[in-house]
Parts: C-alpha cells; sequence; structure tokens
C-alpha cells in the first residue's frame, strides 16, 4: 500500500520551516546543562548566546542560521506503509521556503558553482530509504547540516591491527580529526561515527547516527554505547571549547553506528554536525494518525 | 568586558587589539565570500580598481539570508575563514585590516596579519539571528549575481566578536586550546 496522505505537503512543509528555526530539545537541555558545569566565563556565554540565538529565531519567525546547511531526509518504511511521491513534495517544500525567507539559496552546481537561487538541484535534498517489511509506520525525518562542519567530516579504511589494542587506532582518528577541525565545525559539535560495511556505509552511518538520533541517547549496543561515552569524555578534555576559542564543552553527543564489515577492512567514518541540531519528524500510520519524531 | 572599536581601523587601533580581546564593531563592515574574493583579487592582479576602497576595511565572511520585511537583513552569521585563505594576504597588502569569521587561518594568512597589521576576529558561528539584530543596513556594493555571496556594505552597531589572530602573531585558537586542554 502507498502511503500518501492528502495534506502530506503541509506536513512536510512544516518539517522544513521547523528545521530552519528551532534545534531538537534534547540538544537545548545539554547545552543548558553544560553551561552550569562549563569553567570558561568566554565558553558560557557563547553558549548561553547559542540558545538565545534559537529563542529569538523562534520569536521572530526566522532562521536561527543563515545557512541551512545540506537538507537529508531519512525514510523507513514497510510493505503496507511505502512513501509516495515525497521526492517532489521536499524539492517543492525546499523551493517554497526559500521563496518564503527562510532558506538562503545554498545548492550550487559542484564544479561551476552556479547557483539556482532556490535550493533546487541535482539529489537535493539527499534522500535515505530504508526498507524494513513488518514495520507498520511511515516514518520520516528531516535534517539540515551545516557544511563548515562537513568540511571537517574524514574517513579511513583500517586493516585489523590499525584498529589497535582497544580499538586505540580507532580513538587517535577520531581525536586527531576534531583537534583539526577545531572551531570550524561550529562546537560544541555532535560527532557521528559509522563503522563497517564497505566505504560508503561507514559515511552513510556516520551521518545518520548524529543527524537522526536523540544526542542524549544511549546506544543499545554495550560496545559502542561505552565507546560513545570515551570518545566524549576524551574529546572535551581537548580544550577547544565552544567557537573553537578554548573552554571544556567541544562536543555535546557522540554516535556511533556499525554494520558488519569484510575480514579484510573496517572502514572508519567520521561526520562533525553543528551545534544547530535541526532536525524533525514525522510518523505516519495508514489509519491517518500522525505522531511526531523527537 | 568588551572593548568597543570602530570602522574603518587605525593602525594603531590594530596594534592595540590583543588575541582573546572581546569587542564590539560599530560602522561599515563589507561582506564577502569565496566567489567575490576571487574576482576582488584578480581585479588587483589585472592592476584594475575594486568596487570599494578596502584601506582600512574589514570583511565579513557571510552570505546572509534575504531580509524579513522591514529589516535590515536576514541571518547573518559567520562562514568558515579557511576558503578565504588563498585570497586574503593580498587582500592585506592592498590595505584590508581586518576579517572577521570563525575557524583557524593558515599559516600565510597569520604571517600576513603580521606583516601588513591586519586582525582577525570570530563571530560565534550559528547564531545567525543573533548577530543580524547589531546589523542596521544592509546595501549592495557589487556582484548582484552571486545572490547571496554579493559584496554589501553593513552598517552595524555593536557587532560582537572575539580578536582570534592579532597583529603581533598570537593566536586565540591555540591559546585558548592550550588553557582549557586536560593532558
Amino acid at each position: 500500500m502507498i502511503m500518501e496522505p492528502l495534506d502530506l505537503y503541509a506536513d512536510i512543509y512544516d518539517l522544513v520551516v521547523k528545521c530552519c528555526t528551532d534545534i531538537s530539545p534534547d540538544v537545548k537541555k545539554i547545552m543548558q546543562n553544560a553551561i552550569e558545569v562549563e569553567s570558561s566565563p568566554t565558553a558560557r556565554s557563547m553558549m548561553q548566546a547559542m540558545l538565545d540565538d534559537v529563542k529569538l529565531a523562534q520569536e521572530k519567525d526566522k532562521p536561527l542560521c543563515q545557512s541551512p546547511g545540506f537538507p537529508a531526509v531519512y525514510v523507513t518504511f514497510g510493505d503496507g506503509t511505502r512513501p509516495g511521491n515525497i521526492k517532489e513534495l521536499f524539492a517543492k517544500a525546499l523551493v517554497t521556503a526559500t521563496k518564503n525567507g527562510y532558506m538562503r539559496p545554498s545548492m550550487v552546481h559542484p564544479l561551476t558553482r552556479s547557483n539556482p537561487g532556490d535550493n533546487s538541484g541535482v539529489r537535493v535534498p539527499n534522500f535515505e530509504f530504508d526498507y524494513v517489511p513488518e514495520q507498520e509506520f511511515l516514518d520520516i525525518t528531516l535534517s539540515f547540516k551545516g557544511c563548515g562542519a562537513e568540511l571537517g567530516n574524514a574517513m579511513k579504511i583500517f586493516t585489523t591491527a590499525q584498529l589497535g589494542k582497544d580499538y586505540s587506532g580507532l580513538k587517535r582518528f577520531v581525536l586527531e580529526t576534531v583537534t583539526k577541525a577545531g572551531g570550524v565545525p561550529c562546537p560544541p559539535i555532535g560527532l557521528g561515527i559509522g563503522i563497517g560495511g564497505q566505504m560508503d556505509v561507514a559515511c552513510r552511518l556516520s551521518r545518520r547516527g548524529i543527524s537522526t538520533r536523540r544526542w542524549d541517547d544511549s546506544n543499545p549496543d554495550s560496545l559502542y554505547a561505552s565507546l560513545e561515552s570515551e570518545l566524549l569524555q576524551a574529546i572535551n578534555r581537548l580544550g577547544i571549547g565552544p567557537a573553537g576559542t578554548g573552554g571544556d564543552t567541544t562536543a555535546l553527543a557522540v554516535k556511533i553506528e556499525g554494520a558488519s564489515t569484510h575480514t579484510a577492512i573496517a572502514p572508519v567514518a567520521i561526520s562533525f554536525h553543528c551545534w544547530t541540531a535541526r532536525r524533525a519528524g514525522i510518523r505516519l500510520y495508514p489509519d491517518g494518525k500522525r505522531e511526531e519524531i523527537l | 568586558m568588551a572593548r568597543r572599536i570602530s570602522t574603518p581601523l587605525t593602525d594603531d587601533v590594530v596594534k592595540t587589539l590583543k588575541a582573546g580581546d572581546n569587542v564590539l564593531i560599530s560602522g561599515v563592515i563589507y561582506t564577502a565570500r569565496d566567489a567575490a574574493h576571487k574576482r576582488l583579487v584578480a581585479l588587483i592582479e589585472k592592476g584594475e580598481e575594486l568596487p570599494m576602497d578596502i584601506r582600512g576595511q574589514v570583511i565579513y565572511y557571510v552570505g546572509p539570508c534575504p531580509a524579513k520585511p522591514g529589516m535590515a537583513i536576514g541571518s547573518a552569521g559567520p562562514t568558515t575563514s579557511g576558503r578565504m585563505d588563498p585570497y586574503a594576504p593580498i587582500l592585506m597588502e592592498n590595505g584590508l585590516k581586518g576579517m572577521i569569521g570563525k575557524g583557524r587561518r593558515s599559516d600565510s594568512v597569520r604571517n600576513a596579519m603580521v606583516k601588513w597589521n591586519a586582525v582577525y576576529f570570530a563571530a560565534i558561528g550559528g547564531a545567525g539571528a543573533l548577530l543580524s539584530k547589531c546589523v542596521k543596513a544592509a546595501d549592495l556594493v557589487a556582484y548582484e549575481d552571486l545572490g547571496p555571496e554579493a559584496i554589501r556594505r553593513l552598517t552595524v552597531e555593536d557587532f560582537p566578536v572575539v580578536v582570534v589572530n592579532d597583529a603581533h602573531g598570537n593566536d586565540l585558537y591555540e591559546q585558548g586550546v592550550k588553557e582549557y586542554r586536560i593532558k
């Protein structure tokens, strides 16, 4: 069965506007908690300014950041909940939101850099479809991911030996990558780490984890959960701080997603997310019921 | 306490700015990103006149959102400065005194700041709505075809920044990280 509720476009347009003007509540809360324990006064005032920025964007109904980042849509569906033509609906919603002043025209040709001026473009937004046969609902999550953050991304194909004892090679790679990125990815960051599969799988998992999961959740896999917490603590000892000008709060979350891989390889990908965790989602049931995904 | 300065920047003011200083800028600053920088540098290399006199001026690396009715400008936070590194030294050689953006600069840019007595400020990345409150007017100067990347003359009031690189070779990104790093 194809799910195409009549007013799905309105839902999708609302997701777009929400992503322009708000960050997810879990990230606001983590940031608020970080302000309480941060030892640098400058870092504290910067994080307060970030929260003030979101509040102002909400009040004035305007984008919280001048850059909409890269829009990506994550869709999971089952046999009875196949999505209809959401590709066209999302493309239309982005163009309309641009016309309505919510989005700066930021999508350009990869080589000529020509800008159509309305955030339309080839493979815009970036879709990921996940088919879960027995799933009885349709989940659509939109994420706007900053592209200053994308500048810091890294990917490496490790061997078993290179992973190191207690995964020390992997941890070093993560810490070196975060150090190198410094203030560019708009810290405090969220860090997505994808491990396994082939190169593209690790890359997609790294982006998916930090773009779709709540930043305050815990990983159901105990090994990944312990690595997430160890790496988060290690990153916050680096001293980079909010905006990169020094402080205890460099990262708000680390999210690891894994996939089985081949004996010869261990692909590891790192996706940076800026502090503006712009994500919004909706769950649709065949009977027309809708739920917000947080 | 933040220090108030106004543009254009004199050599004397630039010399007194130190990495880590919180500064509120008032006056005129110019917007430009990669594409505009490429065109400005091409003009300099051909010996042609620039669309604005950059002597003593400050360039803000930003591509703002369109303005809502009644507003001077839409959201306007800093973009990644490193992308302008290949173009920045020649602008400083021609009199540019300040840059506003986010993220670390290359060695050649840092050396040029010492050589030409210029300064690099960081604004808070992502806080585009908040920063736009300090922009009182925005006028197109050149390259309208670049859309959000066109050069605009912004009149700002108490625009909050922090000095990252001063003209004496100091770097807040290095100092700050050193201060808060836990071994």
